[in-house]
């Protein structure tokens, strides 16, 4: 058998890392930045619906809002134990950090992280009660529905297979929240969330920024990444469009 | 999070010339109770470097053991230590059992499996092989089998066991490089083309439920391209890589160590919450190994450069950072480094968490 392959062009063909012994330094390091941004990303967004479950109208609501609470923490320590298996420090990793911090709610969009961790920048906006929140969850949710499909390939295969079970419990949320809202419509909250919309929009677009090209063309030579941030956001766009149009919101 | 744990050798046997199962014992703690087809990663030190190597279990669920196998590899110190070195009683070091290749067992559900293992790659496949044949009493296994000749077949006997002891719901089909068989077929590279083959006359493809693939990168991207023509989704396909070379941890640059080999080690003084501890600490351990060691609670998470959770300031001497993905260039110059990846170039340096 010939064993002189190099991992680069086993994986620009499209092989597969299985753990964290076959995985060179560089890639590891950016395998470990999209997990991190991942488990950062869903935790804040845990921590963040956490506060506004009480603010939910009903009992239903509640339930639904817990129920997203619940299962991104879940989804967050999934992908977190992968880490853990590259020497993260999974105990520490979730506890000692305020992952309810926001910026002030007129904050411009932009894409600047928190200092501390690698949550996606739209996650640095706080909440603005019930409307804002559920709105917030089909945007971001809509978003997350993009990013994940991007993982859905990942060249690191217990990442991969961590998404595919991910997947159908994140499009559950986005689906609640479509639900949500269409029911705070029909009871005159229509208004709004126009209002939310225009706030999360922007915000939300700001996760597809333009990436340096040269790290994309790396990501993607490594089976990391496949699809250009551009058409990621173009694709969010009109899904979100299309989630408008059926709620009637469009502008 | 993962720990290393001490394991008593009570068992080496050679299974081909250059390849040993080694039985081990955990000594007190850690949990490892292993899923079939996950490995141990091991750490031993050779010449004061920490050398780190992840072995599969090849020991199936009822076993009643925890066993790896290893085969000795060109220049590798680990594998060339452990197939001449390791004996009974000797005390060495894992972390608990990891790894996804697996796939949940039922007792009650009736699958076909196909696995393909090249060399060593045979001890996660012989795991599952072993557990699925034991507790899904209706499941089938088919293995192929790629080795370079008869004399390198790892397990060899111990299949023709399993055949006997499972009949009629394990099949093997040796493909031997450069020994010939009856069979033309079975000689020659395990690439696509012998899957093509094998699909056409001897593996019924449309009823495999699963595969399990083990091997060198070159059989992994053949193989998982001919089972993918055959109709076989991603989630259908298990794959564990045993790459040829294992790349080791980040090493810190030579030229450093041999410019300040007068003295190893270096005072540290360490700011966190607001107090100062002073220590002496190995100018081989980053900062912030340093910083846990002295009972300091120093923040941490990736440990890989990445998430910059463990960033402190450099005060006074010079450390170097032997990878960085987390700081910007500004920060970096304002003295920010990543204590778990600075290693002391100075005699004396002053370390601030709370900048």
């Amino acid at each position: 058998m010939a064993q002189d392959m190099t991992i680069d062009s086993y994986l620009a063909q499209g092989g597969k890392l299985t753990n964290p012994t076959n995985v060179p330094p560089r890639y590891r390091a950016e395998l470990l930045k999209i997990m991190a941004t991942f488990v950062d990303s869903e935790l804040a967004g845990a921590a963040g619906f956490a506060d506004v479950i009480n603010a939910g109208p009903g009992i239903k609501e509640r339930i639904a809002a817990a129920r997203i609470v619940l299962e991104k923490t879940d989804n967050a320590d999934t992908v977190l134990n992968l880490m853990g298996e590259f020497g993260a420090n999974t105990d520490r990793y979730a506890n000692h950090h305020p992952w309810t911090d926001r910026l002030p709610r007129d904050t411009p969009p932009g894409t600047a992280r928190n200092a501390h961790d690698m949550r996606l920048s739209v996650l640095n906006y706080p909440l603005d009660g019930w409307v804002d929140a559920v709105t917030m969850n089909l945007c971001m949710g809509l978003a997350v529905g993009v990013q994940l499909d991007e993982f859905l390939t990942s060249s690191y295969q217990p990442f991969a297979e961590a998404i595919r079970k991910i997947t159908p419990v994140e499009a559950r949320h986005t689906e609640l929240a479509e639900e949500g809202l269409q029911k705070l419509i029909a009871q005159g909250g229509g208004p709004a969330a126009v209002a939310a919309v225009t706030y999360w929009r922007p915000r939300v677009a700001a996760v597809f920024g333009e990436g340096a090209r040269d790290r994309f063309e790396q990501l993607k030579a490594w089976g990391l990444r496949r699809t250009p941030n551009a058409t990621l956001g173009a694709t969010w766009e009109s899904r979100l469009d299309d989630a408008l149009a059926r709620l009637d919101l469009s502008a | 999070m993962a720990h290393f744990h001490d394991l008593t050798v009570t068992d080496v046997t050679k299974t081909i010339r250059d390849a040993v199962v080694v039985t081990l014992k955990p000594v007190n703690g850690g949990d490892f109770d292993f899923i079939q087809g996950q490995y141990l990663t091991f750490r031993q030190k050779f010449d004061g470097i920490e050398v780190r190597r992840s072995y599969s279990i090849c020991a199936g669920k009822d076993d009643g053991v925890l066993q790896v196998g290893i085969k000795k590899v060109e220049g590798g110190a680990f594998s060339t230590w452990a197939n001449e070195t390791l004996a009974p009683g000797m005390v060495i070091e894992a972390m608990e059992p990891m790894g996804s290749f697996h796939t949940p067992i039922d007792p009650r559900q009736a699958k076909n499996y196909l696995g393909f293992a090249g060399g060593s790659g045979i001890t996660p496949v012989l795991s599952n092989m072993k557990t699925v044949l034991a507790r899904e009493p209706r499941s089938t296994f088919t293995l192929v089998y790629a080795n370079r000749g008869v004399n390198t077949i790892m397990f060899r006997e111990e299949l023709e066991d399993l055949k006997n002891l499972h009949m009629g719901r394990l099949t093997v089909i040796h493909i031997l490089e450069s020994d010939a068989q009856d069979i033309d077929l079975f000689t020659g590279r395990m690439d696509a083309e012998k899957c093509k083959a094998l699909f056409t006359h001897w593996i019924d493809i449309d009823s495999v439920d699963t595969s399990f693939i083990c091997g060198p990168e070159p059989m992994m991207l053949g193989i998982s391209a001919a089972l993918r023509d055959h109709g076989l989704s991603d989630d259908q396909i298990k794959f564990e890589l045993f790459a040829s070379a294992q790349p080791g941890r980040l090493k810190r640059k030579a030229g450093s160590a041999a410019s300040t080999a007068a003295a190893k080690s270096t005072e540290a003084t360490i700011t966190m919450d607001g107090a100062s501890r002073s220590f002496t600490m190995d100018k081989d351990q980053t900062v912030l190994d340093a910083a846990l060691e002295n009972a300091l609670d120093a923040p941490f998470a990736c440990k890989a450069g990445v998430c910059s959770t463990c960033r402190c300031k450099v005060i006074e001497g010079e450390v170097e950072m032997v990878a960085n993905h987390a700081l910007e260039d500004y920060e970096v110059q304002q003295g920010y480094v990543l204590s778990c990846q600075s290693y002391p170039l100075t005699d004396r340096i002053v370390v601030d968490y709370d900048h």
